[in-house]
């Protein structure tokens, strides 16, 4: 009695198997035809005879598919791109995703393209090793934590141009390169911005934590533009108190300190840390008569649900960096060193009549002030 | 069937012993892993291609199967804090605060003194972190013992208290020099070494799930842990001394997950920073369930998690499948082995005896 049962799920089991091998097979040929943007051009030429490898359950079948890509990028005609999240997700609606789109437009003109999520921080150093081992021509790493596993494997391989996103580079390794955005400035802008919306004469500001330094200049900028229009401001800035691994994804606690912050009568709020600060934009936009301000890419596209209260993102223009960098290295005009991306304030979108234009010209002024540093932010990481 | 002689019947014994112990968490990782595959065909993606890329990644290479076993280190010793403060009927969620206190502690003695030879500055890193992590769970235990507040919620709140007090010292008086939260890198001489691509410190970790068997199943001091854990109104009365057994045991406990920490800074990292430990804690609770407390089980179960945890980028990388999958199966793994009913109803297999695991008690 108990071993026919015995025998009867072994039999269950293997048909699962098989059922899985020839499911996949024919799952994947469509999924390939449709060309997501990650897989291979080249790799179209033989889906097919991947199928029927795969058909056949053969282990070998992702060796295969895998040797394949390799073949592909260590040639000289095929340039590839690889890109390494931080522990955040790549459809983050900020930061890696907007990394990810620059390499997409390498992608446009012909690149192979494909991303690594690290799920453990210790894990950046292999994840890199991946591209780096499959002849990959050019790696993106995003986030200062990636910052020492970057360098290493820079000088393990001079023949790869990495590009490490909000890396700042003490010294100079040909073949890095670090891309970095003042965003104390990209801050004093949304603060000059949130001072001169505000009636109320409090705002705030809703933030990852502080133990990762962007958030701290942001923080800082903001306040310190905030002052420079108006020396009265009432500023409630706030951190998230809790660890690397929650402050950039806990929209909650973004909600209810964006929640007390309107009820200590602040009518503007400045949401920068991830879904944490998409989570403050929210609960603002269930508030009549209280603007909101994102952060890094322009969140009017990343967070629809803020569209009642988003008046404008502080942006870091990563897509466009992380493009020309790698523009650069396939022009065989790479940097090295550290190079600054622009930052600035997102269109104003449904609120563009609400802003008047007094606003706009002293935001243009500000903008040009600092850019040829008749204003200065007073933010120094030292 | 065969003739039966006395060494055959003693296998035979023994295999039945074996099954009915690892019966239900090898059927659920399989049925764990059929559900995956599924979810992954719903996704469009092929799980033969992503399994055999997981195994690939977690041992197809010399480098892999370091990988694998560093992954697995912290997950035997958070696996084993769980399990330990089971068998004394307390549920140690304060797993991932013990580690951290442990982590940072030893990453202070690794970087603050200078100048010791490895055969000492290794072993004593180690042990003050692993130490750290005993006080830190001794904290609990005697709030247990004296006031009656339940470990669940003492130990989830001191987890929220180790980690901001690891990120206040990385980000303040134990600040490196730079923009980076983080210790300074510890001294060579404090630092495990790797065997090839063997990292040492997983056999302190089997050394130490062997000396917890050991405690708890051949010395006094593990009869009496049990004993209050089955029953403290009779170990009481056998004139067992219920309090300092409490607190005994989540010091041990803490000790185990605080030597985890120490590891992961030692052996690992090279320092501590915040961030870098996030998790484990929480893992050990997964390993001491799917090794159903048992000590030496936990071994298997971590070498598991470990092995999926390592070859997920690679999974990532061949079959363009996201690491979640990863978080998926290991929650269906808990499902099967928690809801043990489903199992044992599809594979008949008897609950052993007293080896029953009761998630909670009555509230006080």
């Amino acid at each position: 009695m108990r071993y026919t049962r015995i025998w009867l799920i072994t039999v269950i089991f293997f048909t699962a198997l098989v059922l899985a091998a020839c499911g996949g097979a024919a799952e994947q040929a469509p999924a390939e035809e449709e060309a997501p943007a990650e897989e291979a051009a080249a790799e179209e030429e033989a889906p097919a005879e991947e199928a029927a490898e795969e058909a056949a359950a053969e282990e070998e079948a992702p060796a295969e598919e895998a040797s394949a890509d390799e073949g592909d990028c260590s040639s000289e005609e095929v340039f590839c791109v690889g890109l390494v999240t931080d522990v955040g997700e790549i459809d983050d609606k900020s930061f890696n995703q907007s990394a990810w789109e620059g390499v997409q437009i390498a992608s446009e003109a012909g690149a192979q393209v494909d991303y690594i999520e690290t799920g453990d921080a210790k894990d950046y150093t292999a994840n890199i090793e991946l591209f780096a081992q499959n002849g990959y021509d050019v790696i993106v790493t995003v986030g200062f934590a990636l910052g020492e596993a970057t360098a290493q494997a820079a000088a393990t391989y001079p023949d790869i141009d990495f590009i490490g996103v909000d890396q700042f580079q003490g010294e100079t390794i040909p073949n890095l390169t670090g891309l970095l955005f003042p965003e104390d400035q990209a801050g004093f802008m949304a603060g000059a911005l949130a001072a001169q919306l505000s009636e109320s004469g409090t705002i705030a500001a809703v933030l990852g934590t502080d133990l990762v330094p962007p958030v701290v200049a942001f923080k800082e900028g903001y306040e310190a533009g905030a002052l420079y229009m108006n020396p009265d401001i009432n500023l409630i800035s706030t951190y998230h108190p809790g660890g690397l691994d929650v402050a950039f994804t806990d929209p909650e606690w973004g909600a209810s300190t964006a929640k007390q912050a309107i009820d200590q009568g602040a009518d503007v709020v400045f949401g920068a840390g991830g879904k944490t600060g998409n989570g403050a934009l929210i609960e603002v936009a269930g508030n009549e008569g209280v603007f909101c301000i994102g952060v890094d890419s322009d969140q009017w596209e990343t967070v629809p649900e803020a569209h009642s209260c988003l008046v404008s993102s502080a942006m870091k223009l990563i897509t466009p960096g992380v493009g020309e960098l790698i523009g650069m290295s396939n022009a065989g005009e790479f940097p090295g060193g550290n190079f600054i991306g622009d930052v600035g304030l997102a269109p104003f979108h449904d609120f563009d009549s609400e802003v008047s234009d007094e606003i706009k010209s002293s935001l243009d002024e500000i903008n040009a002030g600092l850019m040829d540093g008749t204003i200065e932010t007073g933010y120094n990481p030292g | 069937m065969t003739t039966q002689t006395d060494s055959k019947a003693n296998i035979s014994q023994w295999l039945m012993v074996f099954w009915r112990s690892a019966a239900v968490p090898l059927v659920a990782v399989i049925l764990a892993l059929l559900v995956g595959a599924i979810i992954l065909l719903i996704s469009g993606a092929n799980p033969l291609a992503a399994y055999s890329a997981l195994a690939k990644g977690a041992f197809g290479t010399p480098i892999a199967f370091g990988r694998t076993l560093e992954k697995a280190t912290p997950l035997i010793l958070g696996g084993l804090a769980v399990a330990f403060a089971f068998k004394g009927g307390l549920f140690n969620i304060g797993g991932q605060g013990q580690l951290l206190v442990g982590a940072i502690v030893a990453a202070a003695v690794g970087f603050g003194i200078d100048g010791l030879p490895f055969i000492i500055h290794m072993p004593l890193a180690l042990l003050v972190g692993s130490l750290a992590g005993a006080v830190y769970g001794a904290i609990p235990g005697a709030l247990k013992a004296y006031t009656g507040a339940h470990e669940v919620i003492t130990t989830i709140m001191l987890n929220f208290i180790a980690i901001n007090l690891t990120d206040f010292m990385a980000n303040g008086p134990w600040k490196d020099e730079g923009i980076v939260a983080r210790t300074p890198a510890i001294a060579e001489a404090a630092a495990i070494p790797t065997w090839g691509n063997i990292p040492i410190g997983f056999f302190f970790a089997v050394v130490a799930a062997l000396a917890t068997w050991y405690l708890l199943y051949r010395t006094t001091i593990g009869y009496e842990i049990r004993t209050v854990g089955f029953n403290s109104n009779a170990a009481k009365y056998a004139g067992i001394g219920v309090s300092y057994t409490i607190i005994l045991t989540m010091a041990i406990s803490g000790f185990l997950a605080g030597m985890g920490g120490a590891i992961e800074t030692l052996g690992v990292v090279g320092r501590y920073q915040p961030g870098f430990n996030a998790g484990l804690g929480f893992d050990g609770i997964t390993i001491a369930l799917l090794a159903r407390t048992n000590p030496i089980g936990v071994i298997p179960a971590a070498l598991l998690v470990g092995a999926m945890q390592a070859g997920s980028s690679q999974m990532q990388f061949d079959a363009n499948v996201p690491f979640q999958i990863i978080d998926v199966i290991q929650a269906l793994i808990l499902f099967f082995v928690s809801a043990d009913m489903i199992v044992r109803w599809i594979i008949r297999v008897k609950p052993e005896e007293g080896e029953q695991v009761t998630l909670s008690t009555s509230w006080g």
